[in-house]
């Protein structure tokens, strides 16, 4: 790998998981033994202290955990599919365009787009267009765009320009070439934006509570304002899990959606 | 005569040594024995597999033995502490691996300064050492590794090896990344530089070519780096010890022989115009030169001259068997 | 809610406030730089132990990724039982984050050093030590300069977050702008503290290039 390769690779969080055919690496088992530790030391935790007080107790109950984990749940994955049915097409068009001046601008917006907080984001959007779940949905995808579309990108310009060049000399169409050879070929990576993307979800997610967006962000600061350290843990360690799950869960369906030979 | 400025090479000796790796169960290499003397360049010839950079990388211990041992000028080598053996042996390999991150001169410098030479006297002999590999020190001192082609490459890799002018230098296949043509100068210069240096070298090559040209012994390796054969390059293309170094010499051995003797040594016939007109050797080429240009004039013998031009003699096809001691005009049709 | 608002106050409405907006500019700078600092050197240290070492590594590389992967906000909140509001957890949790980028490019930099530039250097005589603080490290900078600058963009990020925890810098803006929703200066408070953030950002990127460009050996510029 190239000096200038590996520098690509490290600037993006995503990378395509894994070393070629390992499947079981230490993540893979180390993190769902790592999530039922977490959350059976919370429940131990919990149980051991004794009864939550009436403050408490309205947060720590199974009613109100298990619709804030469904809430969460819910708009992380609606925003990381909706990030992929927008970033996906448009980085594949990104990716064709002879203009330098598109490429230079996206990258510009991918610079700036990286560079701006998360929680600013959301907030401003909820000052113009209000607070609630869709504002939030809105918040998510314009966050989750960039490592998807970053890594399409990247994704299809890593292709050997050869194999596209046999493929034409073949008579395959454009749209041919493109979903029978350089989508498969990309797919480690693009997923790896994926999975990144989805990550990102659950985090932003969780700073959505401040807008009235639900999920477990609102037991996180319910426990602060209340000062309730129990219920403060609960949400943190809870929402830490989804977030370890729905890696895990992304970094499986990466391995097996990979071609063989990739 | 090796030139007085420079230390003349070591003795090296293996007995018996072997190196065998742990999840084979066929040793690499199986007690290698060998003397060499100081001032000696050493082929070792063979296929890959046969382990002969193995049996090199021993010397300088970047691959340990598994039993045997090795000394240099008496000393032995795996008592050594491996540091301080290392910085006074000169290593070259295929890959050449300059520091790319280090100028020619710093890569240069690198084992003066691990010895802790003065910055003056590395300095000098830094540009002493590019002079000697024709690579112009003014140009080349500042320049990085990626600026250079894989032959200039290669020099500084020879330079860097003789940088603090260690008796003995170790060099795995040093000119097998570079094309033919680049290959031959490179060859010809490193023979006109061991003849004034006259290092102890190990020289490992799979082309028995370059064997034959460069080297003072070869040894003819087989599998498990065993000796088929370790003398002369003439002795071993008169007389192969076995079909296996047979095989290895090849095809055309009278003719690769023909070209390990001079025509100025070669009994000569009398100096006529005729024998001139029809071409003409001199006195310090070799004699496949000379049936080469012989059959090309279409005759049966060529004129001989001197360095100045002046005619010395005339060289026939039979004087020229005569002195391989075998039958070349049936070559010559 | 655009109706009310009037884009040319916001010059206005900074320099009313430029006293304050300096101090948390300079804050939030300084928890970046502090975090950076902390997570530069464990992070790079961790790296130079085990970067040939399988075991280890992938435990490190794995560790860093998980605390990474959980939402900053999580991780900010468990911080504070133990440590408090402020300052504390705020430049622990960013230490933690930035630890990734860091490991994993000072791991990959060392791997990537080629394998016959290694031989030489050992076959010189080149301690073990002397091979990676002389040869592989400076051949890696760049890589490990990339890893430091990724963790500063993140750092940035999160630490906007930071306010909820009482922490310093310019999130305190953002958040006093939601508290304010409805009021004239509610969109100005949350704009000035975003735009601020990715200004900060944005100048820690070109630093970190420029840097780049004057440490590296000129062998190795790409």
């Amino acid at each position: 790998m190239s000096i200038q390769a590996a520098r690509d690779v490290s600037t993006s969080y995503s990378q395509p998981s894994g070393r070629k055919g390992k499947f079981f690496t230490a993540k893979r088992i180390g993190t769902p033994i790592l999530i039922v530790v977490a959350l059976s030391a919370l429940l131990a935790f919990l149980y051991l202290r004794g009864e939550p007080d009436s403050i408490e107790g309205f947060a720590l109950n199974w009613e109100y955990q298990l619709a804030r984990i469904d809430e969460h749940i819910r708009i992380s994955i609606a925003a990381a599919l909706l990030v992929a049915a927008i970033a996906i097409p448009l980085g594949i068009m990104a990716s064709r365009t002879k203009s330098k001046f598109v490429r230079g601008f996206i990258t510009g917006f991918a610079n700036v787009g990286q560079a701006t907080p998360a929680i600013g984001v959301i907030i401003l959007l909820a000052l113009i267009i209000g607070i609630g779940w869709t504002t939030a949905i809105i918040a998510l995808v314009l966050y989750g765009m960039l490592p998807v579309l970053r890594n399409t990108m990247a994704g299809l310009a890593q292709i050997d320009p050869f194999v596209v060049e046999s493929a034409k000399g073949m008579g395959m169409t454009p749209l041919q070439i493109l979903f029978r050879i350089e989508l498969p070929l990309a797919v480690p990576v693009i997923l790896a934006g994926f999975r990144t993307t989805l990550v990102f979800s659950v985090g932003v997610a969780t700073i959505a509570t401040f807008i009235n967006a639900g999920g477990m962000g609102e037991t996180i600061v319910v426990g602060l304002k209340l000062s309730r350290p129990a219920v403060l843990l609960t949400g943190a360690v809870v929402v830490s899990c989804i977030a370890l799950l729905m890696d895990w869960v992304a970094g499986l369906i990466e391995d097996i959606l990979r071609p063989k030979g990739v | 005569m090796p030139n007085s400025n420079t230390t003349s090479g070591a003795s090296i000796e293996l007995l018996n040594v072997t190196k065998q790796y742990p999840n084979q169960d066929q040793a690499a290499v199986e007690n290698f024995s060998m003397k060499i003397n100081p001032g000696e360049l050493i082929m070792l010839v063979g296929p890959s597999g046969c382990g002969k950079t193995t049996t090199m990388k021993m010397i300088n211990r970047i691959i340990e033995p598994t039993s045997g041992s090795i000394t240099i000028d008496g000393e032995d080598v795996l008592s050594l502490d491996q540091n301080t053996l290392r910085r006074r042996i000169g290593y070259v390999i295929q890959q050449i691996g300059l520091f790319p991150h280090m100028t020619i001169a710093e890569n240069v410098s690198v084992v003066p300064k691990l010895l802790g030479w003065s910055k003056e006297k590395t300095a000098a002999r830094v540009e002493e050492l590019l002079s000697v590999v024709e690579l112009d020190p003014k140009t080349f001192l500042n320049r990085y590794p990626k600026q250079l082609s894989g032959g200039q490459q290669q020099r500084v890799g020879v330079a860097r090896a003789l940088a603090a002018d260690p008796p003995v230098m170790l060099m795995d296949e040093p000119f097998g990344a570079t094309d033919p043509i680049t290959r031959e100068k490179l060859q010809a210069e490193f023979l006109r530089l061991q003849e004034s240096i006259g290092k102890t070298i190990v020289f490992v090559t799979h082309d028995f070519d370059e064997a034959i040209k460069l080297g003072d012994r070869i040894a003819v390796l087989g599998p498990k780096s065993k000796i088929e054969q370790f003398d002369t390059p003439a002795k071993i293309l008169a007389n192969p010890a076995s079909t296996y170094v047979s095989s290895f010499i090849g095809e055309g051995a009278a003719l690769k022989r023909l070209a390990l003797l001079l025509v100025g040594n070669t009994k000569m016939g009398a100096a006529s115009k005729a024998h001139a007109k029809a071409g003409t050797v001199k006195v310090s080429d070799n004699l496949r030169e000379a049936l080469d240009r012989i059959v090309l004039a279409g005759g049966n013998t060529i004129g001989v001259q001197d360095a100045s031009g002046a005619a010395v003699g005339s060289l026939s096809i039979e004087q020229i068997s005569e002195a391989l001691g075998a039958d070349v005009s049936a070559l010559g049709k | 809610m655009l109706g009310k608002y009037d884009l040319s106050t916001i010059w206005q409405f900074m320099l009313d406030r430029v006293d304050e907006i300096t101090e948390l500019t300079l804050e939030h700078i300084g928890v970046v730089l502090l975090s950076l600092a902390f997570a530069s050197i464990i992070g790079v240290g961790i790296g130079l132990l085990v970067w040939n070492k399988p075991v280890s590594r992938s435990f490190a590389v794995a560790s860093t990724g998980v605390i990474l992967t959980i939402p900053s906000m999580a991780l900010l909140a468990m911080m504070i039982p133990v440590f408090g509001l402020g300052w504390v957890p705020t430049v622990i949790a960013l230490s933690l984050y930035s630890l990734l980028p860091i490991v994993r490019n000072t791991v990959v930099g060392l791997r990537e050093v080629s394998p016959a530039v290694m031989e030489s250097a050992t076959g010189m005589g080149m301690s073990k030590f002397r091979v990676l603080m002389q040869v592989q490290f400076p051949i890696a900078w760049p890589v490990i300069l990339t890893g430091l600058r990724v963790a500063t963009q993140l750092a940035v990020g999160i630490a906007a977050i930071a306010a909820y925890v009482a922490g310093p810098g310019l999130g305190e803006y953002i958040f006093k702008g939601l508290s304010m929703l409805g009021a004239i200066h509610a969109l100005n408070f949350a704009l000035v503290g975003t735009l601020l953030i990715v200004i900060i950002a944005l100048t820690f990127d070109a630093i970190f290039i420029l840097i780049s460009r004057y440490t590296t050996s000129k062998g190795i510029r790409a």
